[in-house]
């Protein structure tokens, strides 16, 4: 292969992606196949996933021949990419046709060295564009046109189709041929994206793609968090322990969300300290958040947005305010908070906006929902604006983490699937919510949703165990319920709703359930996990008490 | 009629045949007090429907009382509420049902 990727025992909970990608790639082989773009925040597994697609189509068929190409920021020219382009597809297109894994490695080879590794084969094709493209290379813009339809001419040429795999596929907006960068160049790609027996997969920052010009011709595929299952055997594998043995502190694993790039980092420094238990994952963490890969990474994202340091130190202050502010934040208000005009606030808060570092397009900007990134932020804007010395850091760093550990409380039950059964559930979250001298109001409106969980959850139940697994956890002004059970998928891989059941939908009443979790439920998701199906519904304490609050105001 | 503990489809249609019964009967005025109702689902409030449907065809009149609000919401959010006449107590929808002719 071109490149690493990871082993299959250590490539979790993306099984039902790579499947669906596989079998979309090989309809190109009936000219049905559309090009996508693989979308999510930064880390969530796009790339690996693209890989891994590539892998497969690789080994395991011969009727499509893949292609996976990673823009290279250093082969901006349109002379560069062209070529390179080209070579890479001919060396992958050739090693595919012979299996021959060797070839990859011919990637560096001239295209006159390609013509005489070809001369003695019957590959008529290949010449053909080799020929084409010689003949073009002069004019940069023939010679671009030209690579980009070679995995459709080799096609129309071959009868083999072919799928694209390009990652960081955003940096093509700074394609150039005199000088400066012309973003126009990348509507080049529009034609060959749109045929159908050479479809392209795309992936790179999903923001900045979203503004290319041929955003519109691709079909979204957004990637979901690792769900808590496959999250935490991500982590157990770096570390290689088994569930039970070693156990990730619940709070950890939800602040790091499903994010596997954050396990991965989180695994990796768990394994390489030298403590046990709890503390040994929250020491990783806290060490990543103040000088680990986790910190380079978003700091390697910073400098990239913002090279000159000046401009870097008001981002980091920029993004420091916008994370703690509870309302958005207009780029009047930031100019005025930095002493800055409309216009600098705006490209500075646009900028943020593509890193993924805030959220907000049009000109209101908000936090992200990324508590590991407002952490690094934190820490980042205490150690080089602030210049707070290390030791510091760390512990007002634990200071936020420790109440929020503190507060945790975890009740598990499992249930026969039985008449009645989502009664046990209802009434424990009741006695919970005395116990905790919760508001009632909230507690009902949480046992209405778990009630109608258990419900859909025995509805899509399977044969083997007939068991709900419930958990509620108390932590701090977050109550969360689980309901698990070995069901069968009732979820849309592609975007984490569930699909419109239809026969359950003849049966009076049913459709609702899930509408009623949504209602009563501040958030509502649905996890595959090693065992069947899950459904998490979480209640905010402090937000719900706004509710009833607000409720109270409206009705006086 | 006083529906007790869990309004699930067993709940509901037992309530459903009582108000069955009384309308057959000729009865125009029904009150259904939810003092001792803990927990309700979606498939119960879906045979509330049908009682409320069939009241709507007698021309009754339906009442409501001592819902708990997450009850109310719930009876709201599948739009029910509407077709019945929702009130504190059971003194309350009678009076109103005393001065309805």
């Amino acid at each position: 292969m071109p490149f690493n990727t990871l082993q299959d025992k250590d490539f979790f909970g993306r099984q039902e992606e790579l499947s669906s990608l596989y079998k979309r790639a090989l309809q190109a082989d009936s000219g049905a196949a559309q090009s996508v773009v693989l979308s999510g925040p930064r880390g969530i597994g796009k790339t690996e996933l693209l890989k891994q697609l590539f892998g497969l189509l690789f080994w395991k068929q011969d009727r499509v021949a893949p292609f996976y190409y990673t823009v290279n920021p250093a082969l901006l020219s349109v002379s560069a990419f062209s070529k390179t382009y080209l070579i890479r597809f001919l060396c992958q297109r050739l090693a595919f046709e012979k299996k021959e894994q060797a070839l990859f490695y011919h990637e560096g080879m001239s295209l006159d060295g390609l013509t005489a590794h070809i001369k003695d084969r019957d590959l008529s094709w290949a010449k053909e564009l080799i020929d084409h493209y010689q003949r073009n290379a002069a004019d940069p813009l023939s010679a671009l046109r030209i690579a980009l339809a070679a995995p459709h001419r080799s096609m129309l040429m071959s009868g083999v189709p072919v799928v694209v795999l390009i990652d960081e596929f955003h940096r093509l907006q700074d394609l150039f041929t005199e000088g400066a960068p012309d973003a126009r160049l990348v509507s080049l790609f529009e034609e060959p994206i749109s045929f159908r027996k050479t479809p392209h997969v795309i992936t790179g920052n999903a923001v900045e793609i979203q503004e290319l010009p041929v955003s519109s011709c691709l079909e979204r595929i957004p990637l979901q968090p690792l769900g808590s299952a496959d999250a935490s055997a991500r982590v157990l594998s770096l570390l290689h322990a088994n569930e039970g043995e070693v156990n990730l502190p619940p709070l950890l694993l939800r602040r790091l969300a499903g994010n596997p790039f954050y396990l991965g980092c989180i695994g990796r420094a768990t394994s390489a300290g030298k403590k046990t238990g709890d503390n040994a994952f929250w020491d990783a963490y806290i060490q990543e958040v103040m000088e680990g890969a986790l910190t380079l990474f978003w700091s390697s994202v910073l400098k990239s947005f913002f090279p000159d340091l000046g401009q870097r130190r008001i981002a980091l202050a920029i993004s420091q305010r916008i994370q703690h502010s509870s309302d958005a934040l207009s780029c009047q208000q930031l100019a005025a908070s930095f002493a800055l005009t409309d216009s600098q606030a705006e490209a500075i808060a646009h900028k943020l906006y593509l890193a993924g570092i805030i959220r907000g397009a049009f000109g209101v900007f908000r936090a992200t929902e990324d508590d590991v990134l407002r952490d690094i932020i934190d820490c980042q804007h205490k150690k080089e604006i602030l210049a707070k010395p290390s030791h510091d850091l760390e512990s007002e760093l634990l200071n936020t983490l420790l109440p929020e550990k503190a507060e945790l409380a975890r009740f598990d039950l499992t249930l026969p699937m039985l008449r009645d059964t989502e009664l046990v559930a209802a009434q424990c979250l009741e006695q919970l919510g005395k116990n905790h001298r919760l508001d009632q109001d909230v507690v009902g409106q949480l046992q209405i949703a778990v009630i109608e969980a258990c419900i859909n959850t025995i509805e899509h139940s399977r044969g083997g165990e007939r068991k709900i697994y419930v958990s509620v956890v108390i932590d701090g002004n977050r109550l969360e319920a689980s309901i698990e059970s070995a069901g069968r998928e009732f979820i849309v891989q592609e975007t984490g709703e569930p699909f419109n059941d239809r026969d359950a939908a003849k049966i009076p009443g049913r459709g609702w359930g899930i509408k009623l979790m949504k209602r009563f439920a501040d958030e509502v998701r649905f996890e595959k996990t090693g065992r069947g199906m899950k459904t998490i519904l979480v209640k905010y304490l402090d937000k719900s008490a706004r509710v009833q609050l607000e409720d109270t105001i409206t009705r006086e | 009629m006083t529906p007790k503990g869990y309004i699930n489809d067993l709940g509901a249609e037992s309530l459903e045949q009582t108000s069955d019964q009384f309308l057959g009967k000729g009865v125009k005025k029904l009150v259904v007090n939810f003092n001792d109702v803990q927990y309700i689902n979606t498939i119960g409030i879906s045979i509330f429907t049908s009682i409320v449907q069939k009241t709507m065809e007698y021309d009754s009149t339906l009442c409501f009382t001592n819902l708990k609000k997450v009850h109310r919401d719930v009876l709201e959010m599948m739009g029910l509420i509407k077709y019945v006449k929702v009130f504190k107590d059971e003194e309350d929808a009678l009076s109103f049902l005393s001065e309805k002719r």
